[in-house]
């Protein structure tokens, strides 16, 4: 019923300005935000060293699911299972096994090889996906690896993903899986939600300060209809329940990253100005319109100018200069996790659902995202092949609560589903589109947790009817 | 009637003017509310199409509502044109607004003339961009002031890395970026509308906010002195050459002197050049100085690192223009050439009696002074370029004096110099010898750095 609630409450009204001028408009007043607190401490990183490897990480990471995984296994393949770490195998003896998966992929790039001078390798170049028939799956915990084959999907897993296998160790010293289990979702978190209508807005890769400017309209119509510019009264007065905007990583085009400055030598470099300057300005003036109608959190992606690895840190407010002037303009991390009146809120840019993707033969962001929840998991393969500080205490990418919405920004289409838990979790998974690329961003009812996404489109010289690629 | 008003300037803006009218376009510049103005561009069309059919008037909606698609009801805002409304409008299951968008005279290919235009009046307007909205968000206000001061203190130092070869984009949008070319006036125009910001600041903050504001200010203060520690002399020079061109300009750049002055009070013996140069302008513009030290304290760390990248700047700007009007002699330099560590106080002494001379007579002079130069030319015999550091004397004006000088050097490098070699060389010179004389000043004599005009 409330997927059309945004535009059925608006429709009586909707020819009213096509009128003479009538007595004063009315204004609506922007609900205001009941509760927020922001849940991100995990992810602000205060001091950084870099001297420490990344075995920590890994150790911190089995330590801290080993528990859950357990548990787990227990329920699943009854109370009285042997568990067993890997030293202490025996040929034969059905165990059930706990560690990290390690996947060893011929396609994946090693820096090492590349500039290996024996190899004489020329760089390979990117693939959209690295995954191959010959790749194989290992199974490592604290002290020993083993080679698995058996009832697990070689293509499909990554390396990073903390599971529990039952099976046995086989004479050729592999261990054959008869079942497999991951951690699960986690526990429920009690819901607080409100109970008339409340919009948050979710957008992701703006991508200001590309080359082409056909995004740009779509751009200023979203904020027109987030600000209460565009409409009628009645759109107005349902965009007035639009609590938030939550801009989900990339608000910089990746033409933005200008790499022949980085081969040109300084001092030819002297008098250019980044690229990436102009587009900060225009976020700026965007960030600005909407700051003064609207709480904004905005979420670093991959392209934008700040530091590479997970997590990655809020940009820096002298950048936004006019925006930050205002309170409702927060620069929060990348993932971000936040209770927004009462909802709980978890999401990324997208670069943990983009890097699995090349390494799985996942094809569905959606699929994707729903697999790291129930792997407990937001990026298993950083710091394989994602970039990710080198945690030493705890691994902070763990799930330990169970969002109420769970997104990733920058997918290729619009996707949403409402997964049901078996201990009683309701979880709204929302992959939110790149906006450049599809002029469609997300509004998210919190009343009811449902999804709706909400297009934009000028009109060109070739064709006015551009039909957006939604969903599925 | 104030009611046909309207009608009278979208006609004079459509067709005289030939423009784009959007509803937002409209709607700043009349200053009425988005929705009226959406109903006065409906009324507009109606009526013109009435009188005359062939109205050349084009119009574009706004078209908003549900449409089922792949399994999703998504909610669809587009902007068509007057043709496309009815098929875009039965596309949709729900009709949730329709109104004008914009009128133009012309037929628009594409909707790129409409961004523009809705660009450009909000670029202009950025400072109240909701104001004619139909939301009100009571949220949306400007930060509270302890916030607000704290972040321009690393702002402003981090302003010296951050603009890099980019002239200015970080600092808030108080100060114009204009400004900051101008040096001194710069800084007291950005502290002028710094004040006006610190007024409300200051009626806005509490009792509470009262010490606050007073712990930021000292702090300020404590680093201005840091910063005019370490740039202090050179900054002082600086503000009396700067202060000398820029006499016609702003009135408040007085104060400056007179402010620095007591701020700077721990290179007390810097300044008396300063003070005798400045006496005589001070004496000119008194009345102009009665700012608070409180206010003032507040921009100096913006200024003091703007300073150094302006007065960086503007050092090679003052030894290559013609400036006549040079209160600081120099003569000092030469002293400077002779001994390349002179203990300050000595050369200190002897600037300051040409100072007070200087001030006194306050008149023109051109000195010839011999400045150490990068000479660059290519080698012809081994085909590489060759850079040499070859004193020269050089008038304040940059020019002809270089010319025999590289003829010193030249006898012991192979004479297989092409002539059209030096005139090259020579508009080179001329374009970059104020740059290179001054970094060989500094490279030469650590206290040329602190004694510049």
């Amino acid at each position: 019923m409330s997927h059309a609630m945004f535009s059925e409450q608006a429709a009586p009204t909707a020819q009213g300005l096509l009128a003479p001028p009538s007595a004063e408009p009315p204004t609506f007043p922007r609900v205001p935000v009941s509760g927020y607190s922001d849940c991100s401490q995990p992810f602000q990183l205060g001091e950084r060293s870099f001297s420490r490897q990344y075995a920590h990480i890994y150790a911190v990471r089995l330590a801290g699911m080993r528990p859950g995984l357990e548990r787990c296994a227990r329920s699943r393949w009854g109370n009285d299972i042997a568990l067993r770490k890997l030293s202490e195998l025996q040929a034969g003896e059905k165990c059930c096994v706990v560690g990290t998966l390690f996947k060893a992929m011929q396609l994946q790039p090693s820096i090492l090889q590349e500039i290996s001078e024996e190899h004489n390798l020329v760089p390979q170049p990117p693939l959209p996906k690295y995954i191959q028939p010959s790749d194989e799956l290992m199974l490592e915990d604290e002290l020993q690896r083993i080679k698995l084959e058996g009832a697990i999907d070689v293509q499909r897993l990554v390396t990073g993903t903390i599971l529990a296998v039952y099976g046995s160790e086989q004479d050729d010293g592999r261990f054959l899986v008869e079942d497999h289990c991951f951690a699960g979702l986690p526990l429920p978190l009690p819901w607080n939600g409100p109970s008339s209508n409340r919009f948050v807005l979710l957008a992701s890769g703006l991508g200001l300060g590309s080359v082409s400017g056909e995004a740009l309209l779509s751009t200023q119509l979203l904020v027109d209809v987030v600000t209460g510019q565009l409409g009628a009264e009645g759109e107005q007065s349902c965009a007035a329940h639009i609590t938030r905007v939550i801009l989900a990583g990339n608000l910089l085009s990746q033409n933005t990253q200008s790499r022949d400055t980085i081969n040109k030598a300084k001092y030819l470099t002297k008098k250019t100005q980044a690229a990436s300057v102009e587009a900060v300005k225009m976020l700026d003036e965007i960030l600005l319109q909407l700051c003064t109608s609207v709480p904004v959190d905005v979420m670093p992606g991959e392209f934008d100018p700040t530091n590479y690895t997970l997590p990655q840190q809020p940009l820096h407010r002298c950048m936004l200069p006019l925006a930050s002037t205002y309170a409702t303009l927060r620069l929060v991390t990348n993932p971000y996790q936040a209770n927004l009146d009462g909802v709980r809120f978890l999401g990324t840019s997208g670069q943990n659902i983009s890097d699995i993707f090349k390494y799985s033969s996942m094809d569905d962001y959606l699929e994707i995202l729903e697999w790291t929840l129930q792997a407990g998991h937001i990026s298993p393969t950083a710091p394989d092949t994602l970039g990710c500080y080198p945690f030493y205490k705890s691994d902070p990418f763990i799930l330990t609560e169970c969002p109420h919405v769970y997104f990733c920004g920058n997918a290729p289409h619009f996707q949403s589903k409402l997964l049901q838990g078996k201990e009683g979790q309701r979880v709204l998974l929302v992959t939110v589109p790149d906006f450049s690329a599809t002029q469609t961003a997300c509004l998210i009812n919190l009343c009811d947790l449902t999804c709706q996404p909400i297009t934009f489109s000028g009109f060109g010289a070739d064709s006015e009817d551009r039909d957006m690629e939604v969903g599925h | 009637m104030a009611d046909e008003l309207y009608l009278e300037n979208i006609d004079e803006f459509v067709t005289d003017q030939n423009r784009v009218v959007t509803y937002k376009w409209l709607s700043y510049t009349l200053g009425v509310h988005v929705n009226q103005a959406k109903q006065m561009l409906y009324d507009y069309v109606e009526r013109k199409r009435k009188e005359s059919s062939g109205a050349q008037l084009h119009v574009t909606y706004l078209v908003a509502g549900n449409l089922h698609q792949n399994g999703h009801v998504c909610h669809k805002v587009a902007v068509v044109r007057e043709d496309k409304l009815e098929a875009t409008k039965s596309k949709l299951s729900t009709l949730a607004s329709v109104h004008v968008y914009s009128i133009q005279k012309a037929l628009l290919k594409d909707s790129s003339p409409l961004y523009n235009t809705d660009y450009d009046i909000v670029k202009t307007n950025l400072q109240h961009c909701s104001k004619f909205s139909a939301i009100r968000c009571a949220a949306a206000v400007p930060r509270t002031p302890p916030e607000a001061p704290r972040a321009p203190a690393p702002q402003g130092q981090s302003e010296p890395h951050a603009a890099g070869a980019v002239n200015g984009h970080g600092p808030p949008a108080a100060r114009a970026t204009p400004q900051q070319h101008r040096g001194i006036a710069g800084m007291f125009a950005a502290k002028a509308a710094a004040k006006p910001q610190d007024a409300p600041k200051e009626t806005k903050a509490e009792t509470k906010e009262a010490p606050s504001v007073s712990a930021a200010s000292s702090k300020p203060l404590i680093k201005n002195n840091i910063m005019n520690n370490f740039f202090g002399k050179a900054a002082m020079n600086k503000l009396k050459a700067n202060s000398v061109p820029e006499q016609p300009k702003e009135e408040k750049e007085a104060v400056k002197p007179s402010v620095a002055e007591p701020e700077l009070s721990p290179n007390a013996v810097a300044e008396k050049p300063g003070k005798k140069t400045e006496s005589a302008r001070i004496q000119q513009k008194d009345k102009k100085s009665k700012m608070k030290r409180a206010d003032r304290s507040d921009d100096e760390e913006e200024r003091d690192p703007e300073n150094v990248k302006k007065k960086r700047k503007r050092i090679k700007q003052l030894q290559s223009d013609s400036s006549d009007e040079e209160d600081v002699p120099p003569s000092p330099t030469p002293e400077e050439e002779r001994a390349p560590s002179p203990p300050p106080v000595p050369a200190l002494k002897t600037e300051l009696e040409p100072a007070s001379t200087e001030g006194s007579a306050g008149g023109r002079r051109r000195k010839r002074k011999r400045v150490l130069k990068s000479k660059m030319f290519i080698d012809e015999e081994e085909g590489c370029m060759v850079t040499e550091k070859v004193y020269e004397s050089e008038s304040c004006t940059d020019s002809e004096d270089e010319f025999p000088k590289p003829k010193a050097p030249a006898p012991h490098k192979p004479p297989v110099l092409p002539t059209k070699r030096e005139p090259k060389e020579e508009r080179k010179n001329l374009k970059k010898g104020a740059a290179p004389a001054n970094r060989a000043n500094k490279q030469v004599s650590i206290m040329g750095f602190f004694q510049k005009k």
